[in-house]
């Protein structure tokens, strides 16, 4: 038998070989971003007083939170082409390994969506967290009407107030024809099915969860499974509830699961084209999921920020907040970095990450929505006061 | 050198200088390589058992908190157990349970299948089709999991365990007794235990089937003529003669599928739901050990959430070595047996 194998086997390795040499060819996605970024070199020119460094010279990890991972790897990418000096690299092992390593030291810089406890700033000790982005969750659903459309109807978004949404994944409103879903959607009215709403939740721990259990906690007194990025959930135990691994294991289940309902982050709803419903804010208004409702809420709460400059932005009280909304962070060590070129030049990263033009239009094009104005300036502020041995990083 | 004249004296001639004396041992010890060989061998071997306690010792060090904080009560049975971060409360009898069903189902299911392909493989099987179907199973065996897992949740679950499952309510549903394990009704995505045991049933079947398979052509072919030429039909000698001499080999490949259903994450995780819910159907959705570590690690951010995910590994490693002893007894039980059995 191997008589035969051997050459076959040599020829398929042999043709893989040729079909990698193809595929190698076509340029990434990435590379449109590069010539934006070329011309708009201004922010973070490097300072010209020190000394050009060789290329790949500084090496920067970081590691956190997969929630900005799509944006982090552009940016690292991108701001090669800035300061070429630089290589920086993000692994997307999640909040938790993130919060360990910069604590432990391992990494120079982590991402995180939740917060950092008390013992851990204590074994810390000079933890500084800072907002990255900020992320809205959306609810995307998915039920069979109950009689078909009209040829010339077409069915508007579903309509979820903030109390229904606890009440459904407390499993208390449990059919889609219930008279709050239905006083809530008059025009859908007739076609909302008298069928049980299954409600998918992720069932990987995540900062989306952490986002969405934190809202439905400001919600209603009446969620008592609290907010964190993995929860007993109530609809679980009432068996109308399903986990799915990642957004895509949640949206695959919403799709595949007839008059069920679930939520994604937006970025991932709007470039998978899914459709999400519609929210009722505290301050009673209807309001979509986009840069500018998520910038709302980032602006009601641009007060609230604590010294370690962490804030809950849910269920803010704008007339155009979206109330599902959630900071993805940067945790730095502020007076312990001991490599001052290094440290430097991640503050520099940052900063150009937050005012770059092509920085920030790249991150809205993925879905997220960057800090506004207000935000920005406290986040440099906080930025100013790291120290490398004694003396400020940035002049 | 040194003459011997008669063969009496010849010890006493031999005399090395000491110089000479430590090179042409170690010439002695090297020139045919046994001894090096030999350490480097025993060198693997203990690395095999070092790395064995390394990772229990790790298990069982890193969960100390958590076994301290809920004791026995963390494996206890009960349909109502809690899996909760936030109040950092957790049983895990929900993933003991889910592993144990799923993986005995998928083996229960995967047994018959795989053998009937092994023995038509070797016996049966004309020649032209011997090699695309042996070809056919070993690829089945090197899909990765994750592609099953998307295959389970787009095509398999929807078109295969809905029905399937609708129809096993209908039916098994109402038998007393059985019912239990058929109480429904089945998510109409089809995402439950009893996905999980299909997806896992075909991810074994290669395993079993390439070993059982080796097993059985390994029999000589005297025992196959022996059989035949005492009367025995075809099916007579497959059954009476080749399967109890194969036994404990066959045994072996089960014990190999066994290890990979307790163990697989990916599929698993895509397919079963990740639900704690009470129920123990199969037809409900539920969670596993090896699913729940891989779910929440990464994100488990309060230090006994990490150790009773650890707890839950150590459950895990326990749970296979001590099902690995049970089968070894049993392939050592049968494997004494079955001569005189299949002389019989």
């Amino acid at each position: 038998m191997t008589r035969v194998v051997r050459p076959v086997f040599f020829v398929l390795v042999a043709l893989s070989f040729l079909l990698a040499a193809c595929g190698g060819t076509p340029a990434t996605p990435v590379t449109v971003v590069e010539t934006q970024v070329v011309e708009k070199v201004v922010t973070a020119t490097p300072d010209a007083s020190m000394p050009e460094l060789p290329a790949g010279s500084v090496q920067i990890n970081g590691a956190g939170a997969t929630f900005p991972l799509p944006v982090y790897t552009e940016w690292t990418y991108a701001y090669s082409y800035v300061d070429p000096a630089v290589v920086i690299n993000y692994q997307g092992i999640g909040s938790g390994g993130g919060k360990k390593a910069i604590v432990d030291g391992t990494v120079d810089f982590a991402g995180s969506d939740s917060l950092l406890k008390d013992e851990e700033y204590t074994s810390g000790k000079d933890l500084q967290m800072y907002p990255m982005l900020a992320g809205a969750v959306v609810v995307i659903y998915n039920f069979t009407p109950a009689k078909e459309y009209p040829a010339d109807f077409k069915a508007p978004k579903l309509i979820l107030d903030r109390q229904t949404l606890v009440d459904i994944y407390n499993a208390k409103v449990t059919k889609w024809n219930d008279p709050a879903i239905v006083a809530l959607n008059p025009d859908l009215a007739d076609y909302l099915p008298a069928e049980t709403i299954t409600a998918v939740h992720r069932s990987d721990g995540s900062g989306t969860t952490e986002i969405f259990t934190k809202a439905l906690t400001a919600f209603s007194a009446d969620w008592t499974a609290g907010g964190a990025s993995s929860i007993e959930w109530p609809v679980d135990k009432a068996g109308n509830g399903v986990g799915g691994k990642g957004n895509a294991g949640v949206a695959a289940s919403v799709i595949n699961t007839p008059n069920s309902l679930g939520y994604v982050e937006l970025s991932y709803a709007v470039s998978n084209n899914l459709a999400f419903a519609d929210l009722i804010n505290k301050a009673g208004q209807k309001v979509t999921a986009n840069a500018d409702s998520v910038a709302s809420a980032m602006n009601d709460f641009s007060g609230a920020f604590s010294d370690k400059l962490t804030a809950t932005i849910v269920d803010g009280e704008g007339a155009g907040s979206y109330p599902i909304v959630g900071y993805t962070y940067i945790i730095l060590h502020t007076t312990s970095m001991t490599d001052c070129v290094k440290a430097e030049k991640l503050l520099q990263f940052l900063q150009w990450a937050l005012t770059d033009p092509s920085a920030t239009s790249r991150a809205g094009a993925l879905g997220y929505s960057v800090l506004p104005d207000a935000v920005r300036e406290q986040v440099f502020a906080k930025f100013g006061e790291v120290t490398c041995n004694g003396a400020p990083v940035l002049k | 050198m040194w003459v011997v004249e008669n063969g009496i004296e010849m010890t006493k001639q031999i005399s090395i200088p000491p110089e000479r004396h430590w090179f042409s041992r170690l010439q002695r010890i090297t020139r045919h390589g046994d001894s090096p060989w030999q350490a480097i061998i025993i060198v693997m071997a203990v690395l095999v058992m070092v790395l064995m306690l390394a990772i229990g010792w790790m298990l069982w060090r890193e969960s100390a908190d958590a076994r301290a904080a809920f004791g026995w009560g963390f494996l206890t049975p009960s349909l109502d157990t809690s899996w909760d971060p936030v109040n950092d409360k957790f049983e895990a009898w929900p993933f003991i349970y889910g592993t144990l069903l799923t993986a005995l189902t998928a083996i229960v299911l995967a047994i018959p299948i795989s053998l009937g392909v092994a023995i038509f493989m070797s016996e049966l099987c004309p020649d032209w089709l011997r090699m695309p179907l042996n070809w056919l199973v070993e690829l089945l065996a090197a899909i990765p999991s994750v592609v099953y897992g998307l295959w389970g949740i787009f095509v398999f679950l929807p078109l295969v365990v809905t029905p399937v499952g609708g129809a096993l309510f209908e039916t098994l549903g109402k038998v007393p007794m059985l019912n239990v394990l058929f109480t429904g009704p089945i998510p109409p995505s089809g995402a439950s235990r009893l996905g999980a045991a299909f997806i896992l049933t075909i991810m074994i079947i290669p395993t079993i089937t390439a070993v059982t398979r080796d097993v059985l052509l390994s029999i000589p072919s005297s025992q196959r003529e022996a059989a035949l030429a005492l009367g025995a039909t075809q099916w007579e000698t497959i059954w009476q003669v080749l399967l109890p001499y194969g036994l404990s080999g066959i045994l072996g490949a089960v014990i190999l599928g066994l290890g990979r259903a307790l163990g697989e994450t990916m599929a698993v995780t895509m397919v079963i739901g990740n639900s704690i819910e009470g129920s123990p159907s199969l037809l409900r959705p539920g969670y596993t050990m090896a699913s729940v570590i891989a779910n929440e690690f990464a994100e488990a951010v309060t230090k006994l959430h990490t150790q009773a995910l650890i707890e839950i590994g150590l459950v895990l490693f326990f749970m296979t070595l001590l099902l690995n002893m049970v089968a070894r007894l049993l392939v050592w039980r049968v494997a004494r047996r079955t001569p005189q059995e299949a002389r019989a």
